[in-house]
């Protein structure tokens, strides 16, 4: 089904929502390599980060038919404002595994069911992407849930650090959920169809498996208000400090062909 | 006019800028189109059209891989402009790849999930992030006693496996 004419700017911001989650969180996985852990999360990490771009990336071309901007401007020619990811992705790990570990868990489940949804979508083609983009997170859950499993069922220390990780991030998922500008429509007209049951109750089910079985838990308060609105164009510090460092180059002269 | 074969016969010498194997052997070729070229009168020519299905989602070999489609068939006489399309419907998948493909993977050290199969069942792993799934044969010594060592590797689409036998790593396709 062609989008409807009206419905347009709302997909806009719903899609731009899912790509810039996915470029901020890329980037974030990017300080890792060559600084992970082992040698199997620095690969890791670095995968993660080339999917997480790589899917961005994907998603801005899809869009810039729609939104009448080249993929490169929409990535990287916007300020601040005009960006829709969560703050959860925003901060600086500061090299904390449990804290990148932790973002990456509830981000990955998030993803998850986010394009699970989309892959219900009466737009075929965004429907067709997605599924592809949501078969490709199973395996970013696989591995955030086999990491949470480990840190919670090891030593003292990477319990409590675990622990403590998900104290700090588990009030600020709640920024995943805050809607778009026109969500309630693009779910009606079932471009964005909605789940057997509400995204955030699945979402917490899902986590909370995990969580138990690693013998953690979270806390799921909601956040202080002043951290809310990404959605809506209103960032932390730290994205913008974020923003100017991956933009720095685009910035010199935007539009110049590689 | 080209004909379907003698076009595939060209892709198939074109590798896959990640892969030891050619395009048509990873299965990304879904659709080849050949429309007769008439507007200035040249018979002999035709236009082509390609659907090549992503392994992944922006597969960084993917502006590679439509260069050097052009590339290989506009340097024919017989073919005048040519048109890559990348669809994700139907979606690629590991059983795609030709037999020949499988072959000569595995004679790189990499393997293939067999035809048809599940995605792995994960273990909850307790202490480790080892992950043990239904047995993965090794490449070189053909021991199943191996296992997962990373669901990531030199690739989007290849993870790391060990082989506790010959003691050797190995790469395994992705199901995705």
């Amino acid at each position: 089904m062609p989008i409807a004419e009206h419905l347009k700017p709302s997909l806009i911001e719903l899609l731009l929502a899912a790509a810039d989650d996915k470029l901020m969180l890329g980037h974030r996985n990017s300080d890792w390599t060559g600084l992970g852990p082992i040698l199997e999360e620095d690969i890791a990490f670095s995968s993660l980060a080339q999917d997480e771009i790589a899917h961005a990336q994907t998603l801005y071309e899809f869009l810039s038919p729609i939104a009448a901007k080249d993929e490169n401007e929409l990535a990287f020619g916007r300020t601040a404002e005009e960006y829709r990811c969560a703050t959860i992705v925003e901060p600086h790990d500061e090299f904390d595994w449990a804290a990148a570990i932790t973002r990456q868990f509830f981000c990955d489940h998030f993803d998850r069911l986010r394009f699970r949804r989309l892959a219900q979508s009466n737009h075929k083609p965004l429907a067709d992407l997605a599924k592809r983009i949501g078969a490709e997170e199973q395996v970013h859950v696989d591995h955030a849930d086999s990491w949470m499993r480990r840190l919670g069922r090891g030593t003292t220390e990477a319990k409590e650090r675990a622990q403590k990780a998900l104290d700090q991030l588990a009030p600020l998922t709640a920024t995943l959920f805050e809607p778009v500008d026109g969500e309630p429509a693009l779910e009606k007209d079932g471009i964005y169809p909605a789940l057997e049951q509400p995204m955030i109750e699945l979402w917490r089910r899902e986590v909370d498996a995990v969580l138990k079985d690693a013998g953690l838990s979270a806390a799921f308060t909601d956040v202080d208000p002043t951290k809310k609105g990404g959605r809506r164009g209103i960032h932390s510090k730290a994205f913008s400090e974020l923003l100017d460092e991956m933009c720095e180059v685009y910035r010199i002269e935007p539009g110049a062909k590689w | 006019m080209p004909s379907r074969n003698s076009i595939l016969a060209d892709l198939e010498t074109i590798d896959d800028p990640e892969m030891p194997i050619s395009i048509v052997d990873l299965g990304l070729i879904e659709r080849v189109e050949i429309l007769p070229h008439s507007s200035n009168g040249e018979a002999d020519r035709a236009d082509v059209e390609i659907d090549i299905l992503p392994t992944f989602v922006g597969c960084p070999a993917l502006d590679m891989i439509r260069d050097l489609v052009r590339k290989k068939l506009t340097a024919r006489d017989d073919v005048n402009e040519v048109k890559v399309n990348f669809l994700f419907d139907p979606p690629w998948s590991v059983d795609r790849i030709t037999e020949s493909g499988r072959e000569r993977l595995k004679e790189h050290g990499v393997t293939v999930p067999d035809h048809g199969s599940r995605l792995p069942v994960h273990d909850a792993p307790k202490l480790t992030t080892q992950v043990h799934t239904s047995a993965v044969p090794c490449p070189f010594c053909e021991s199943r006693s191996t296992y997962l060592d990373s669901p990531f590797g030199p690739t989007r689409c290849r993870m790391i496996y060990y082989c506790e036998a010959c003691r050797n790593s190995f790469e395994h396709m992705k199901r995705i």
